[in-house]
């Protein structure tokens, strides 16, 4: 028994290594591509790593407070914890993690704990940009989680099932079965509802990357502040594990995994560069509106469509 | 022998007469010797007259034949006789009570003059003859007796109002007693006969046009001097003038005569009933309506008085219609009439002794607690609220109406209810705001003695009533008795108060609920229970309180009788003693009163639905039986509706929560986590019950149920919104309750065994989150004296158990795993997958996700961010609050790893009504659609939390971490050195109201404000036939017998 749990907890590692490294190595490359959009020769390969082993080996830190403290444990444990829940590799029991301890509904909410943590650490450092950018970030989280619930019902219906896995195992035996086909207008809610979880523009007002730093991460420095940008590999990575295995036929194998996610990614992107940044109301209402309509739609498709 | 006989000479009826016509003929001759003898002697008459009929009342009550007294030695019907037989015995010896005590309020004015002390016998005497008397011509005598009587002892006051409105009462009593001879003398003509028993008997007789007319003019007068709309100005002008002591009698006493006259009548005036009824029902109605907007105490008194008058006189002609028997109709019309003669009067002598004309200036009793005491126990029993007789009178009407099919009715009785309840407590909400301690002449104990023997008199009277209908009186009469006790003891300190409740409340809610079982037992755990650890709480304050414990006990008490009521008789009782409890504890926060009033209006007009649910579920099933609720065939949605629309009110559910916010907000704190945590249950409690009892067969449409489920999500979804937006630190959590139950709401909709046991789930961690939510509150209301939460901050520091706390029970609220709350919203949202309710699926997603945004927003602003400098100092908040949040603590923590605890419970108490089970593979929860293995994912949680933190702190061990003070955090150009600009509190969610602020604009509070506003209206405009002048209204008395006349079949002769 407790072997075979010890077995477990060294698949996840495993695991859990391999989709950071690959999250990381995805960054770089993604940063890259940006940068050959924009007409700069962009970052080595190697610098999200050297960023993180940067800080990860600065002597001094400052802390505002327990709560500083721990909020950076929150959000990588939230990371890590996700990832946890999904099967990683259909077909394989050595990758399929935690995935018996809860289903789909399980992972979407605790998808927010490493948001709430991580809320409550930066709120103590006392910076009002932290508040700030947290307080556009959850109204925004708000606004894009209504679609994606919607696409996230509509396949519930469709599947007849919250199992993660059983969703993948019905998107076998072909590109045709992928969710992407069967049931597109529930993908495009849900890609829609990407686009806010990425955090990328146009809706990347609660981190504004380019200007000064604002946002949870305001204050956070040295270890924890490594911990933040590996969970934000970790993490990135999970929700694209995630979308392939709900929508897009999951993976038999890691180089399928990899593939398939980064192609994922690639949508978030290609917007990104292409669009400017919306107003944090902007952005609300942006999703109240056509994403949610479509979301709408994709449950009546489902219930008119597909079960009669 | 003698003695008997003796005895039954001096305790004779006729005695009443002799003595007060002897008495009164002999005061001058006392009167001369020396004042005081003479007033010695009117009392002692007063005395004796109430005496006698006592004894007699007694002596008929155990069994003797009612008494016939023959006067001129010739039996009837050719000459005068009285009789005096059970009814006629109970109301003469209520009045002489009521002139006894009256009296003794009147005493300063009228031993003024010898003759006042005359006229006031020969009043007495005179209802006294219009009750007893069996001749017709001799009421006729009676009535303009007593009408001289009172017209004097009016006009004794001398100034301008009085004698105007004194004048105007002569001409209007006259016109009355003119038409009532003239019908006298045509009935006679018709009949050859003035005894009443005869002219009944001969009834067959009276035909034809002059039989029409003369009994018009006898019925209309009686009805004119019962002061129907809307000709009653002069009776109000003379209730507003008249010293209190002559209003009270003319209100309670000439009243009961004249109705009882008309009752003598009635069965001459069997084709006239509807028109009765109407007069009665019209009367009743607009009279509140009016009476909504007047500013003068003893005018206001007028209109409730002739608003009762009203509702007694359409009692008696419904009754008549529906044939009730004479046990029914003494329990309704004696019940209201008792109720009414000694809350009316005794609300006159009280009007009369503070002595204040406008119920603004009632403020001055504020600080007297026993003035505060008497006024509202005397108001609640003027509505109907128990244990007093106007309940049960009213419940019995209700009841017998329903099983008549008279629903209109009911309405209109609920709705004058509602009306009079909101004038009443509006100007006992005046009375109770206010600090100045004036003094107010003839306040003393020897002037309030009338109204406190009144008041006692109703406790009792409403505790015999109850014992006459064959009740179990002993466990609803336990929270009273509670009460009385802790109030007797009210003068101890504070905290040791607090620990006696405790005693109290555990002792006698073991006794009343430990024989239950299922829901009603697990709600009893909950709500008694629980409610004891939060008054654990109250300890922390160490003022008196004086009566918050009492009112506690018998809120606390009152819930546990509502869990063990079978009938739904007692379920009522306890549920509007808990109505009037919590009502009285909001009042007793700071700015608690006039959110207390919006909240009693709501949850009485919660109550009145309740009621009328079930009236109707009695109409069809015939019986008062809880568990026969299901047997109401074809009316079964019409019940739920009803009653499931009570509830929701009682909920807070969207569209009727606008008394929610301010009252959680204004109550004291520990009382609104005991609102929250406790009795909101209540509600949740009876849409239980009702959906098990009517809900649960399959053959029943379930629409009802949808609409519920739906009402339940909107509430949940505004309540989340609203609350985003607050700025008050109460507020914001009273709208987070809200909308809680609004899930809850919704799992009871589902009507599936999951859903069930989703509810009860959400029922139990509901009471947690906001136990420990509102104690942490109060903890922090407190310290820093002060609920805006912008001007707070970074109390992290100070209070770190708190914050601790508060974080635990809102990271469980939110629905984050591996906390409770996950697996409520978890089990919700696969019931309502598995029942096909999409929409309402997406809606509580998106609620979820709002409330993330208030939760931070609570933690952010208060515990984090920058802290005020004047706060650098703060305590933590006193352990007494702690403890019980502390185990609140550890329960979700147990309930979290090992959910089985409690769903397995719940499912069990859930199977006996929605069959099925929770289906478990090992601890992992299966649904049609997912699994949720509740201890491993708390275990795995654990662990990826815990390695990063020991990674962390194992680098922690080779950092050099420097703790810096506040302030020191990165800047560019102006240095941060005030919390005030630096802290990010104020309006938190501004973008989020420019995006979908407009969902939240006000608009309920509009539309009941507008309602408010239609009902002012209506008063107004129904206030446009009192325009003082005297002429006028002798015309609309006219009119009003011409009215009658052309209505009742004038125009076909």
């Amino acid at each position: 028994m407790i072997l075979e749990w010890l077995g477990k907890v060294g698949n996840f590692s495993l695991t859990m290594l391999i989709v950071t490294l690959y999250g990381l190595l995805v960054g770089a490359f993604i940063e890259r591509v940006i940068a050959k959009v924009q007409g700069r020769i962009g970052i080595p390969y190697s610098q999200p790593f050297i960023n993180i082993l940067k800080n990860f080996f600065k002597r001094t830190a400052v802390s505002h407070g327990y709560m500083f403290y721990l909020g950076p444990v929150f959000r990588i444990a939230g990371g890590i914890g996700t990832l946890a829940f999904i099967p990683v590799i259909y077909g394989s029991e050595m990758f399929s993690n935690f995935s018996m301890a809860g289903d789909l509904f399980l992972v979407i909410y605790f998808m927010f704990f490493g948001q709430l943590g991580m809320a409550l650490g930066a709120g103590e450092s006392g910076h009002p940009y932290s508040a700030i950018g947290i307080a556009r970030g959850l109204s925004q989280m708000t606004a894009y989680e209504v679609p994606f619930a919607l696409a996230v019902i509509a396949i519930v219906i469709q599947y007849d099932t919250l199992s993660i896995t059983e969703i993948v195992a019905a998107q076998q035996g072909g590109w045709q079965h992928w969710t992407l086909f069967t049931n597109w207008v529930a993908t495009l809610a849900a890609m829609l509802a990407f686009l806010g979880m990425t955090g990328y523009s146009p809706f990347d007002i609660f981190l504004a990357p380019q200007e000064i730093p604002i946002g949870p991460p305001t204050e956070f420095h040295s270890a924890y502040l490594s911990l933040l940008q590996t969970n934000r590999a970790l993490f990135g990575a999970t929700k694209l594990i995630l979308f392939m295995n709900l929508f897009f036929g999951g993976a038999t194998g890691w180089i399928e995994l990899m593939i398939k996610t980064l192609l994922i990614y690639m949508v978030a992107i290609v917007v990104g560069v292409a669009f400017p940044r919306f107003r944090v109301d902007q952005g609300i209402r942006f999703f109240f509106k056509i994403p949610t309509l479509i979301g709408i739609m994709s449950i009546i498709y489902v219930q008119l469509v597909l079960i009669s | 022998m003698v003695g008997a006989a003796f005895q039954e000479v001096l305790l004779q009826p006729l005695g009443i007469y002799v003595i007060a016509l002897g008495v009164g003929f002999l005061i001058p001759l006392f009167d001369r010797a020396h004042r005081g003898s003479a007033i010695l002697v009117f009392l002692a008459a007063l005395a004796y007259m109430a005496g006698i009929a006592g004894a007699n009342l007694l002596a008929i009550i155990n069994g003797a034949p009612p008494i016939d007294i023959e006067t001129a030695g010739i039996a009837p019907p050719f000459s005068i006789n009285l009789r005096f037989g059970l009814f006629e015995g109970g109301i003469v010896f209520a009045v002489n009570t009521a002139a006894i005590l009256a009296a003794w309020h009147y005493l300063p004015a009228l031993k003024q003059h010898a003759s006042a002390l005359l006229l006031y016998l020969i009043l007495v005497m005179g209802i006294n003859g219009m009750v007893m008397t069996r001749d017709l011509f001799n009421l006729f005598i009676f009535i303009e007796i007593t009408s001289i009587a009172t017209y004097a002892l009016i006009g004794m006051e001398r100034t301008g109002g009085v004698l105007a409105a004194g004048f105007k009462y002569i001409i209007a009593t006259s016109t009355a007693s003119a038409f009532f001879l003239l019908g006298t003398i045509f009935i006679y003509y018709q009949t050859g006969t003035l005894n009443i028993d005869d002219i009944i008997a001969h009834r067959e007789l009276i035909t034809g046009p002059v039989g029409l007319v003369a009994t018009l003019f006898v019925l209309t007068s009686l009805l004119i001097e019962l002061k129907p709309y809307p000709a009653n100005g002069w009776g109000l002008d003379v209730y507003e003038t008249a010293h209190s002591g002559i209003a009270s009698l003319i209100s309670v006493g000439v009243s009961a005569g004249v109705f009882f006259a008309l009752y003598k009548l009635l069965p001459l005036m069997d084709a006239y009933l509807p028109s009765i009824a109407l007069i009665g029902g019209v009367t009743f109605l607009f009279s509140n309506l009016i009476g909504l907007k007047q500013d003068n105490a003893k005018r206001l008194l007028g209109y409730s008085s002739i608003g009762q008058m009203g509702l007694l006189t359409l009692a008696l002609a419904l009754l008549q219609q529906l044939d009730a028997t004479a046990q029914q109709l003494s329990l309704v019309i004696g019940g209201l009439f008792i109720n009414h003669l000694l809350a009316k009067a005794g609300l006159f002598w009280l009007a009369g002794s503070v002595g204040r004309e406008a119920i603004r200036d009632w403020s001055v009793i504020a600080t007297r607690p026993l003035l505060l005491l008497l006024l509202a126990i005397l108001m609640a029993a003027l509505i109907g609220l128990p244990p007093f007789p106007g309940f049960w009178a009213k419940w019995e009407l209700v009841m017998l109406l329903g099983a008549g099919g008279q629903y209109a009715w009911i309405a209109l009785i609920l709705a004058g209810s509602l009306l009079e309840a909101a004038y009443l407590f509006r100007w006992f909400s005046l009375a109770r705001q206010g600090d100045a301690t004036q003094a107010i002449a003839g306040a003393g104990f020897r002037q309030s003695a009338p109204v406190i023997v009144a008041a006692l008199l109703l406790f009792g009277s409403g505790y015999g009533v109850a014992t006459m209908m064959d009740l179990a009186v002993a466990p609803l009469f336990l929270p009273l008795l509670a009460g009385l006790l802790l109030w007797l003891l009210d003068g101890l300190h504070g905290r040791p108060k607090d620990l006696l409740m405790l005693v109290i409340v555990t002792a006698g809610g073991y006794w009343l609920t430990h024989d239950l079982a299922g829901i009603n037992r697990l709600f009893s755990v909950l709500l008694i229970g629980g409610g004891l650890l939060i008054s654990i709480a109250a300890l922390y304050r160490s003022d008196s309180r004086k009566g918050f414990y009492p009112l506690l006990a018998v809120l606390l008490l009152s819930l546990a009788t509502l869990l063990r009521a079978q009938t739904t008789l007692e379920f009522f009782f306890s549920w509007e003693l808990m109505t009037l409890s919590s009502y009285l504890l909001v009042t007793l926060g700071r700015q608690g009163v006039m959110p207390g009033l919006k909240y009693l209006l709501f949850s009485l007009g919660s109550a009145y639905f309740i009621l009328a649910g079930f009236a109707v579920a009695y109409a069809t099933t015939g019986s008062i039986l809880l568990a026969d609720l299901g047997g109401s065939g074809n009316a079964t949605g019409v019940v739920f509706s009803l009653l499931a629309a009570g509830f929701i009110i009682k909920t807070g559910g969207f569209g009727v929560h606008i008394w929610l916010p301010d009252a959680y907000a204004e109550a004291d704190d520990d009382f609104t986590a005991i609102m929250s945590a406790v009795v909101s249950k209540a509600g949740i409690f009876g849409l239980l019950i009702i959906a098990a009892h009517l809900g649960v067969r399959a053959d029943i449409g379930l629409d009802p149920a949808y609409v519920l489920g739906w009402i339940g999500i909107l509430t949940a979804t505004f309540g989340a919104l609203m609350a985003v937006f607050q700025e008050d630190l109460k507020r914001l959590v009273a709208y987070s309750s809200m909308g809680q139950l609004g899930y809850i709401v919704t799992g009871i909709a589902l009507m599936n065994h999951l859903g069930w046991v989703t509810a009860l789930y959400m029922t139990v961690n509901h009471f947690l989150f906001k136990g420990i939510l509102f104690l942490s509150v109060a903890g922090i209301v407190l310290r820093t004296n002060q609920r805006l939460m912008y001007k707070m901050g970074g109390l992290i520091k100070n209070m770190p158990f708190t914050f601790v706390f508060t974080m635990i029970a809102i990271i469980a609220m939110s629905g984050v795993p591996p906390l409770t709350g996950f697996g409520g919203k978890w089990m919700l949202f696969n019931a309502l997958m598995e029942k096909g309710w999409y929409w309402i699926a997406a809606l509580a997603f998106f609620s979820s996700a709002v409330a993330f945004l208030y939760m931070f927003r609570l933690l952010q602003t208060v515990f984090l961010g920058q802290r005020k400098l004047e706060h650098a100092k703060l305590r933590e908040a006193p352990a007494i609050l702690l403890v019980p949040q502390g185990i609140m603590i550890a329960c979700i923590m147990v309930i979290s790893a090992w959910p089985k605890l409690l769903l397995d419970p719940l499912s069990a108490a859930v199977s006996p009504w929605l069959g099925g089970a929770l289906a478990w593979d090992g601890f992992a929860l299966q649904t049609h659609f997912g699994y949720w293995n509740a201890p491993l994912i708390m275990a795995v949680v654990a662990g990826v939390w815990m390695v990063p933190l020991i990674m962390l702190l194992l680098i922690s061990l080779t950092l050099k971490i420097q703790r810096v003070e506040q302030f020191n955090i990165v800047y560019a150009a102006e240095r941060p050195h005030r919390p005030e600009d630096t802290h990010f509190a104020y309006h938190f969610f501004a973008h989020y109201d420019r995006a979908i602020g407009f969902l939240v604009r006000p608009r309920a509070t509009a539309f009941w404000d507008t309602a408010v506003e239609w009902g002012y209206s209506l008063g107004a405009a129904l206030r446009i036939f009192y325009n003082g002048n005297g002429q006028t209204y002798a015309l609309f008395i006219l009119m009003y017998f011409v009215a009658m006349f052309l209505v009742n079949g004038g125009m076909l002769l």
